[in-house]
């Protein structure tokens, strides 16, 4: 390792930065959203942009070419992510509903007398739901779920991806993934029906009066 | 209907979505959905709702100052 250490850090040619700037600018709008949605700010996603790329061009000389590269900026991004702005924050206690399936949302809008009174749940409920509330629903996971449903549902890795870029085996990638996608779904539920979609919509009758 | 039953099909259905799973199963689940109403729908329901996620959640393009000033950080 050592890539921290910058009186050990190599002489950069002018040629690498070009290689390095060729490589990484394809990445940055990703490795951006990435760092809005870990850090949930602004200025602090910038901050670990920021940090996230000196890391990289620091232990540029250890990529190796033919590698995947996506993979490597953000498992540096992680990284710099959990060195830095993870202490700051309180790990909210996991608590795992057993009776939360992986079609809850699904089996919710259907038991809804509210949504099936609208002719079509699923499509009211998806043509509904703000980006506030998604976005919302995503922060709220714990954040070892949480990690792993950004990089796997926004980002688009695969298991295997993941496992590389957190250090953690497959079967635990799953198993947060399947555990972070439930609570998504009961925590849009939340949403969906604080939001009283449904309601809003004109009656006859009656002019937007709640119930 | 091929062999493969509901069951086995809905609690794979994350997995098939993720592109996580072996060809002779993929195309087992893919002729399911297709033919079954029930795994059909919720199968749909789940691929849309992922869709929706991924949509919501993605960061517009890095601003081009920052990207500026990043990768000015790389001349001094």
């Amino acid at each position: 390792m050592g890539a921290g250490a910058l009186a050990q850090q190599r002489e950069h040619t002018a040629e690498d930065r070009e290689r390095f700037e060729a490589m990484v600018s394809e990445h940055l709008d990703g490795l951006f959203g990435a760092s809005f949605r870990l850090t949930r700010n602004r200025t602090r996603a910038e901050d670990l942009l920021q940090e996230t790329f000196l890391r990289a061009w620091r232990s540029f000389h250890t990529f190796r070419p033919g590698t995947n590269v996506r993979a490597w900026l953000y498992r540096i991004l992680m990284n710099a992510y959990i060195d830095g702005y993870r202490k700051s924050e309180r790990e909210p206690e996991v608590v795992d509903q057993e009776d939360v399936d992986e079609f809850y949302l699904y089996s919710k809008v259907h038991e809804s007398e509210d949504y099936r009174r609208a002719g079509n749940p699923e499509e009211v409920l998806l043509n509904n739901l703000m980006d506030a509330d998604v976005k919302g629903a995503l922060q709220s996971l714990p954040e070892t779920f949480r990690n792993v449903v950004i990089l796997a549902d926004i980002e688009g890795f695969s298991y295997k991806e993941i496992a590389e870029i957190l250090g953690i085996p497959i079967g635990t990638v799953m198993s947060r993934l399947h555990r972070g996608r439930r609570q998504l779904q009961v925590k849009l539920w939340e949403y969906a029906r604080r939001a009283h979609y449904v309601g809003a919509e004109p009656r006859p009758g009656g002019t937007g009066s709640t119930p | 209907m091929t062999e493969i039953d509901c069951e086995q099909v809905l609690e794979r259905v994350w997995s098939y979505l993720d592109g996580e799973i072996a060809e002779e199963a993929y195309l087992e689940i893919q002729a399911h959905v297709a033919e079954c109403e029930g795994c059909g729908s919720k199968y749909d329901f789940q691929r849309r709702l992922f869709e929706l996620v991924e949509r919501k959640c993605k960061e517009g393009p890095i601003p081009s100052e920052l990207k500026e000033r990043l990768f000015h950080l790389l001349e001094s």
